[in-house]
């Protein structure tokens, strides 16, 4: 029997296993260890990371919280209105609402985009605030 | 180096000593830049991966829980990292259907080389799709243990066993004749 030289012989699987259990090997160069051990001492003398400003950006998340409260209220209260047009007069606002959510639909999207608008602002200003001091 | 000498270099480690972690640096240098070596096949890119597997590893040492085997909880954390590299850099492979398939190997005398169809095979592995490269990577890593790769990747042993026989699979439709039980000839 002749085994043609380039083929695989009996079981491909345990050929595949063989070829590929075979990898190169390589050995680390000399000093890799001590280049790691550099990156490490280096990581270890750097300064903590910075934590968050959180006192810094309280009163803006208080204040983008405020306002998506009252955003979610105006929405609500122009869902109430819009029932309100197309069904007959049975329904009317909470006597408690301030009189700029008496306007419509019109007027809740503008309060939403101003409370947008709001968010971005003290995101960005949060952002500077944080950046600012690494 | 033993296993509970990685367990006293962490304790040292963990409690001031930077210097001990060179003792893991030196036991396990060898095969996470070999595991590198397999995914890259680049010695330069190979060492500079190990060498970020190194730091994290060293930053996140606190969160090795020890119901597993440092040397595990460390693969699986190189693995990682490996993958996400390759995956934002990928490595120079040929695409699978140009991996160089003889007209008809068994036609010449002598077919080809061992050599060749066994460089041929590993590059067509390199080539192929990362979930089963990586599977296949892994297994031969770990000396063909299924729950060693597994846990390495991070996945479970079944999904490891389907990605690969479905790789092997894929090696055998491209590479049809190299990957062939030949007819056997007459001396």
């Amino acid at each position: 029997m002749k085994r043609p030289t380039g083929q695989f012989m009996g079981n491909d699987e345990d050929e595949m296993n063989r070829i590929l259990s075979q990898a190169d090997e390589i050995l680390p160069s000399s000093g890799f260890a001590a280049s790691v051990m550099d990156a490490v001492r280096r990581e270890a003398a750097a300064p903590p990371p910075i934590p968050f400003p959180w006192k810094r950006a309280l009163p803006g998340l208080a204040v983008g919280g405020l306002m998506l409260v009252l955003v979610l209220r105006a929405l609500l209260v122009a869902m109430a209105h819009a029932v309100k047009v197309t069904a007959p007069q049975s329904m009317s606002l909470p006597s408690g609402m301030p009189p700029l959510f008496h306007g419509g639909i019109e007027s809740a999207a503008i309060w939403a985009a101003l409370a947008l608008l709001t968010a971005l602002v003290s995101v960005k200003l949060t952002m500077r605030l944080a950046f600012s001091r690494i | 180096m033993s296993a509970t000498d990685d367990q006293a270099a962490v304790e040292k480690v963990l409690a001031g000593d930077i210097s001990a972690f060179e003792g893991i640096v030196r036991r396990w240098q060898g095969p996470l830049i070999n595991l590198a070596y397999r995914f890259c096949h680049d010695r330069g890119r190979a060492e500079e991966m190990a060498q970020e597997a190194f730091l994290r590893a060293y930053r996140a040492l606190g969160q090795w829980r020890k119901d597993a085997a440092f040397s595990t909880w460390l693969f699986a954390l190189a693995t990682n990292l490996y993958r996400s590299e390759l995956r934002r850099i990928p490595p120079r492979t040929v695409p699978l259907d140009d991996v160089a398939e003889p007209a008809d190997a068994r036609a010449s005398d002598g077919g080809l080389e061992d050599h060749d169809r066994d460089l041929a095979v590993r590059r067509a592995v390199g080539a192929l799709p990362a979930r089963y490269r990586e599977a296949l990577t892994l297994f031969y890593f770990h000396e063909m243990d299924v729950t060693a790769a597994a846990r390495s990747l991070g996945l479970p042993e079944g999904t490891v066993k389907a990605r690969l026989s479905r790789g092997r699979e894929i090696l055998r439709s491209k590479l049809p004749q190299r990957l062939a039980v030949p007819r056997l000839e007459e001396a």
